[in-house]
């Protein structure tokens, strides 16, 4: 069929008209992710139209986190502020007021099932219009429980992950309306790689015999983590690494590894080793190595992304429990 | 009845080695820092511990940035500048009018300060003080290790300056005319007390190092009215409190550090009521007095 | 000669003010020298100055043959820490810490040394007792103890009698001559002018300046102490800086009859 003459030309015309406005060299979006692995899935979905910032970088521990007034000169010059929500930044509320920001907060664990740290779940069905509230009504999800009860690691599970980064999505798309394709096309492609991603850890983790299926470490970070993959974490303290461990914590953790027979032990990057350490020797469980829960590494380490990360953690838990 | 008893007091220990570890660890703080503590007390420089313990942050902050996150440039580094600042602080209240305590002041502010502008001008968020100092249940083989060698040396120091020490804290006149040791000796004590405090710091934490330091010594002089008996009277509470605090912790789930300091803390009211030389209960009732 | 104390136009004093003024003299070896003179004559800062603890505003003190460790200093309220549990012996055994050295242990020997240290003092049976419980004239006997152990050639105290009863300055002074008879260099200060006139040989009589320094019958004349007590005590705010000041070498320094040649000063009077 012949194709009118004139169309094609008002195609191209169009089409010529489109790519500049698409190509605006407009300056990227400033970001503010509250700690690294909200800026990787920034990142991700927004591409060369954001410029990510981020307040806890890598290595950092965002449970003691505290800022300092550089850090709320940076959050008032970002367009959009990303936060994991569920207690994790406790310092969030001080400093948003600080710097007088009226940017949108988005709280990218919205829709998720959270977790408490007992193991109950409890419901956090929202609007998805939550993140267009300003930042006093941000936290109203929160208010239904402490804290301290809720597990905020959502990320641990790959199928959160997907939702992290879908509100992500939606919230660039509300904060620049012009890259909506890009931030859409960018997003398919992340969850792609996420979809990869979920299907190896379970297919690696499932060669697991069921009795070794479990271990220690000193960051109880995991919980979404062993919802998901089915791996328990045991761990001597709580949820923050600012807890301190009392003898009949240890003595207990100790009691039940050798009564179970949990075979490894792993270290963290943010919490002390040494009571992880202690617990290997008395126990003769296998230090695994390090896994990775509440912050990437460096550009140079073992986990610099989300999906190293995961990977990372997979391959070192695989490997403790292999034999 | 027995087998209750020893489940106890002794079963905790029998069972678990990290419960082991920590008593050896605590008693090895204890037979070292208790003596300094009694030192530290009658010479009236009962707070110079914790002013020392924000005295070492530039140390262990500068070791960070040296070393990254190297447990023993941290350590290093923090005894070195608690050493240089109780130097300093000697020094001055050796050559001006300032006294002991205002110079102390003076200089471990003055560390403090910048330990604090060093970490925030490096831009990290790590907690510094609460990866350098550990926990008595987590004591690994090179912390045991250098807590015993700690006090090892502090003992052994100690033993050679004693008399002077004990002159200098009776009569410093008398030393200077005599003998120039006093100012070494006092140096040699002041190191001592840096010592022992970096090494209560690995096994209980920022401030409850300083509590195994003062709080036996206060026990002691409410037992003993000789300096002998009162060193002996705080290392042995101080002991007790480590294991105590260890069955309390063990037992109740109380955090480790804590546990040890309260259980001191208890002994401490308890002396200061009902302790022979100058309990309070002894000053109400003083009973009969004797003919001679 | 060795064994003796010399002070070349010696000023003494804090923040610039002289509260010994141009002192020049010899204190011989085997002397027992009273030093007299008013409140605020410069006594105490005199044997500070004899110790060590002040360094001179200009002129110099020289010892002749021996240090500042060889001296035994009785000061005037010692600074001594009562509430320290330390009890007499090991305080008087300090005395003997020139000869057991810091790791000395008390030997046997040492031990009957303290005993008899203690006994000649009158403190037989005290070995127990804690400082705090001393009465003062307990405690001066106690330090005369600690003195008699220093086993030193040059003893020097800071009014030794002060607040301590009659018989306790019979037998401390008593101590005193038999450190005399054993040719030991004693100086002292006291206030009873009529007691070192009968019982001590030589005296400086000082009133910040020199007023006389020789034999007591000859410096403790009406006319002297009459001039001492002249003396101002305190230091003058607008004083001009001391005119005899450093003296241009080749200026012969007065003889240990220490009359100080009046001329005018316009300064801390």
């Amino acid at each position: 069929m012949k194709i009118p003459r004139i169309l094609v030309i008002a195609a191209a015309a169009t089409l010529s008209m489109l790519s500049p406005a698409a190509a605006q060299k407009a300056a990227p979006l400033p970001v503010m992710a509250s700690f690294s692995i909200l800026a990787d899935f920034v990142r991700a979905v927004g591409g060369e139209r954001v410029a990510v910032d981020m307040l806890v970088g890598p290595d950092a521990d965002a449970h003691v986190f505290t800022p300092a007034p550089a850090d709320a000169r940076r959050v008032a010059a970002a367009k959009l502020i990303v936060v994991n929500g569920l207690g994790f930044e406790g310092w969030l509320d001080r400093l948003l007021k600080s710097a007088g920001s009226t940017a949108p907060v988005v709280v990218a664990s919205a829709g998720i099932k959270a977790r408490g740290n007992a193991g109950a779940a409890h419901d956090h069905d929202h609007d998805d219009d939550d993140h267009d509230h300003d930042h006093d009504d941000d936290h109203d999800h929160d208010d239904d429980h402490d804290h301290g009860d809720t597990d905020p690691h959502a990320w641990q599970s790959v199928a959160n992950a997907r939702i992290y980064v879908r509100n992500i999505r939606d919230a660039l798309i509300a904060a620049d309306p012009a890259g909506r394709a890009a931030y859409e096309a960018n997003t398919r492609n992340y969850l792609r790689q996420l979809d990869a991603l979920d299907r190896e850890l379970r297919e690696t983790l499932a060669r697991i015999p069921a009795e070794r299926r479990h271990v220690i470490s000193t960051h109880q970070a995991f919980g979404y983590f062993t919802e998901a993959y089915g791996i328990a974490f045991k761990a001597p303290v709580g949820v923050s690494t600012e807890q301190e461990a009392s003898a009949r914590d240890v003595a207990q953790l100790i009691a039940q590894i050798r009564r179970e027979k949990v075979p490894a032990v792993f270290l963290e990057n943010i919490s002390d080793p040494r009571l992880a350490r202690r617990i290997a020797d008395e126990t003769g469980a296998k230090i695994g190595g390090t896994l990775y829960s509440d912050a990437l590494t460096k550009a140079d380490g073992p986990a610099p992304t989300y999906l190293d990360m995961m990977r990372h953690n997979m391959r070192t838990i695989a490997a403790a429990l292999a034999n | 009845m027995v087998s209750m008893v020893h489940d106890l007091l002794i079963a905790p220990f029998a069972d678990f080695a990290f419960m082991r570890r920590a008593l050896i660890g605590v008693t090895a703080l204890a037979l070292g820092a208790c003596p300094i503590g009694v030192f530290l007390m009658l010479r009236r420089m009962s707070l110079v511990g914790d002013a020392m313990a924000h005295a070492i942050l530039p140390g262990a902050a500068i070791g960070f940035l040296l070393s990254g996150m190297s447990l023993f440039a941290m350590t290093a580094g923090g005894l070195v500048a608690g050493i240089v600042v109780a130097a300093l602080a000697g020094l001055v209240a050796r050559t001006t009018q300032l006294r002991e305590d205002a110079s102390l002041a003076t200089f471990y502010l003055l560390s403090l300060a910048l330990g604090v502008a060093i970490v925030s001008m490096k831009g990290t968020n790590i907690d510094l003080l609460h990866v350098l100092f550990g926990s008595v249940l987590a004591l690994d083989d090179p912390t045991l290790l250098l807590i015993a060698i700690n006090a090892t040396v502090t003992l052994l120091v100690l033993a050679l300056i004693y008399r002077p020490l004990v002159m200098e804290c009776v009569d410093p006149h008398f030393v200077r005319s005599v003998s120039g040791a006093g100012a070494p000796t006092h140096l040699a004590f002041l190191a001592l007390v840096v010592v022992n405090l970096v090494s209560g710091f690995h096994a209980l934490g920022t401030l409850l190092a300083v509590g195994i330091m003062m709080l036996p010594a206060a026990i002691g002089r409410f037992w003993a009215s000789d300096i002998t008996g009162i060193v002996v009277v705080a290392t042995v509470a101080g002991i007790v409190s480590g294991y105590a605090g260890l069955l309390l912790s063990f037992h109740a789930g109380m955090p480790s550090g804590p546990a040890v300091i309260l259980v001191a803390g208890g002994f401490y009211i308890l002396s200061l009521l009902f302790g022979p030389v100058g309990g309070l209960v002894r000053q109400i009732f003083p009973g009969r007095h004797l003919e001679a | 000669m060795s064994g003796a104390l010399q002070f070349t136009d010696l000023t003494l004093g804090y923040d610039r003010h002289p509260a010994v003024h141009h002192l020049s003299g010899r204190l011989a070896p085997g002397a027992l020298t009273a030093v007299v003179g008013p409140n605020g004559a410069g006594k105490s800062t005199l044997f500070k100055g004899i110790m060590g603890f002040l360094k001179p505003l200009s002129g110099s003190i020289s010892r002749d043959g021996f240090a500042i460790r060889d001296i035994a200093y009785l000061p005037q309220a010692a600074e001594i820490d009562r509430s320290f549990p330390i009890n007499v012996f090991d305080m008087v055994a300090m005395g003997l810490w020139r000869q057991a050295g810091l790791f000395g242990g008390i030997s046997r020997k040492a031990r009957d040394r303290v005993e008899a240290a203690l006994a000649a003092v009158g403190l037989t049976g005290f070995e127990a007792r804690a400082i705090g419980t001393l009465s003062g004239g307990q405690m001066q006997r106690m330090l005369f103890a600690r003195l008699l152990l220093q086993d030193a050639r040059i003893i020097v105290l800071d009014e030794p009698f002060t607040a301590v009863d009659a018989k306790t300055s019979a037998d401390l002074f008593a101590l005193m001559q038999r450190w005399h008879g054993e040719g030991r260099t004693v100086l002292t200060s006291l206030h009873d002018i009529d007691f070192v006139r009968a019982n001590i040989p030589e005296t400086l009589l000082l009133a910040r300046e020199p007023v006389a320094w020789g034999p007591s019958a000859e410096v403790l004349t009406p006319a002297n102490l009459l001039a001492a007590r002249n003396l101002c005590e305190a230091f003058d705010s607008e004083a001009a800086f001391c005119a005899d000041d450093a003296p241009p070498p080749g200026r012969q320094d007065g003889g240990h009859t220490g009359s100080h040649p009046g001329h005018d000063h316009a300064d801390a009077a």
